[in-house]
């Protein structure tokens, strides 16, 4: 496409395939679902946290258990282990859900995201502010609520937190400029969510910058 | 296009790396006001032994930022993208809610405490690793 500023729905679908492919190859847990009416889909992927790590002195498994794929078997442990009880309520899971869904208002994927106990009670935004990355804190606690939203799901139709998409054109032509120029393919979806991403706890691991890269 | 020379800002003029530019630890080209997080080093570290505890790091500008004089440097190799980018925003003398984005491979922006030896194992190549820089507001 000439424009790399309009960003379209088949643009958007083509990128989460790639994206979704070298996911499925490093076992990132990204997927694609599509709405009832199949006009539409986004990608999603689940991940579990430990909040407050201070399971240290604790199972030695639990350092894996950060940003793992659910796997009921290793959630368990750091909740039936005795040798936890010292760190009684600081030691809880929680159930992040990340979505990439299109906006067609403003051309460009929008990052919903929410978290949840394992139990179901939401957690609140300003607990999972607490999760994100310092290098983000000072501008986000300034003004949280110009940079996130609570808003209905498109598809789902539930409350999700959302990362407002207003500036992505913005910040993504830069790179995206620069890359035309040097005649180099570059994963719009991979490009945007590395940089957004942690801004919500969420990373992707260092092998998505090289998927799928050509010769230039 | 008319670039500036390189100065390979490095560890003191004992140990050079690799012979590629001239090593110019001089002060006129130094940042006025030293990091006070010795994050990265245009000579100030403590001379390492190992010398490849640090790894070559070539900072390049993408889009209107603002072109860093001092290219060139020499990182620890523990050192964070976090850190990295709150020097440069220091030496860009950015106020602390502009935000900056450091990529790797021209297209991704490793995560903040993503260390700058691992990406130099996955991307460095003749000996440096390339990083561009782009000041920006991602939100609001």
């Amino acid at each position: 496409m000439e424009e790399d500023e309009f960003f379209g729905e088949k643009a958007f679908q083509h990128y989460c395939a790639e994206f979704i492919k070298h996911s499925q190859q490093i076992g990132d847990g990204w997927e694609w679902r599509t709405s009832k009416d199949c006009s539409d889909g986004y990608m999603c992927k689940t991940h579990f946290q430990i909040k407050n790590a201070t399971m240290e002195s604790g199972s030695r498994t639990s350092a894996h258990i950060q940003t793992c794929l659910p796997m009921e078997e290793t959630i368990e442990l750091p909740l039936d282990d005795s040798e936890v009880t010292q760190t009684t309520a600081a030691t809880e899971v929680i159930r992040y859900e990340y979505h990439v869904l299109y906006s067609p208002s403003y051309q460009v994927p929008v990052l919903y995201f929410r978290a949840s106990f394992l139990d179901g009670r939401p957690v609140a935004l300003k607990d999972i502010w607490e999760g994100v990355h310092e290098c983000y804190k000072t501008r986000l606690l300034q003004a949280p609520w110009d940079t996130v939203t609570q808003q209905e799901h498109p598809i789902l139709g539930q409350p999700f937190f959302v990362l407002h998409p207003c500036k992505t054109s913005e910040f993504m032509a830069p790179a995206l400029k620069h890359s035309q120029k040097i005649n180099r393919d570059v994963n719009y979806i991979t490009s945007w969510l590395s940089v957004v991403g942690p801004v919500v706890g969420l990373s992707l691991p260092l092998s998505y910058a090289s998927a799928g890269s050509r010769d230039e | 296009m008319a670039e500036e020379p390189e100065s390979g800002l490095q560890l003191p003029p004992s140990t050079v790396a690799d012979g590629d530019g001239p090593t110019e630890v001089s002060p006129g080209t130094v940042t006025p006001e030293p990091p006070s997080s010795a994050a990265v080093s245009p000579g100030t570290e403590e001379p390492a032994g190992d010398s490849k505890k640090k790894i070559d790091i070539l900072l390049k500008a993408v889009g209107d930022t603002p072109i860093m004089k001092t290219k060139k440097w020499a990182v620890e190799r523990t050192r964070t993208i976090q850190g990295l980018i709150d020097f440069i925003k220091k030496f860009l003398k950015l106020v602390a809610s502009e935000q900056l984005f450091i990529y790797v491979n021209q297209s991704f922006a490793p995560s903040p405490d993503q260390e700058v030896g691992t990406l130099y194992e996955c991307f460095g190549s003749d000996g440096k690793l390339v990083l561009h820089y782009c000041k920006s507001q991602a939100w609001g």
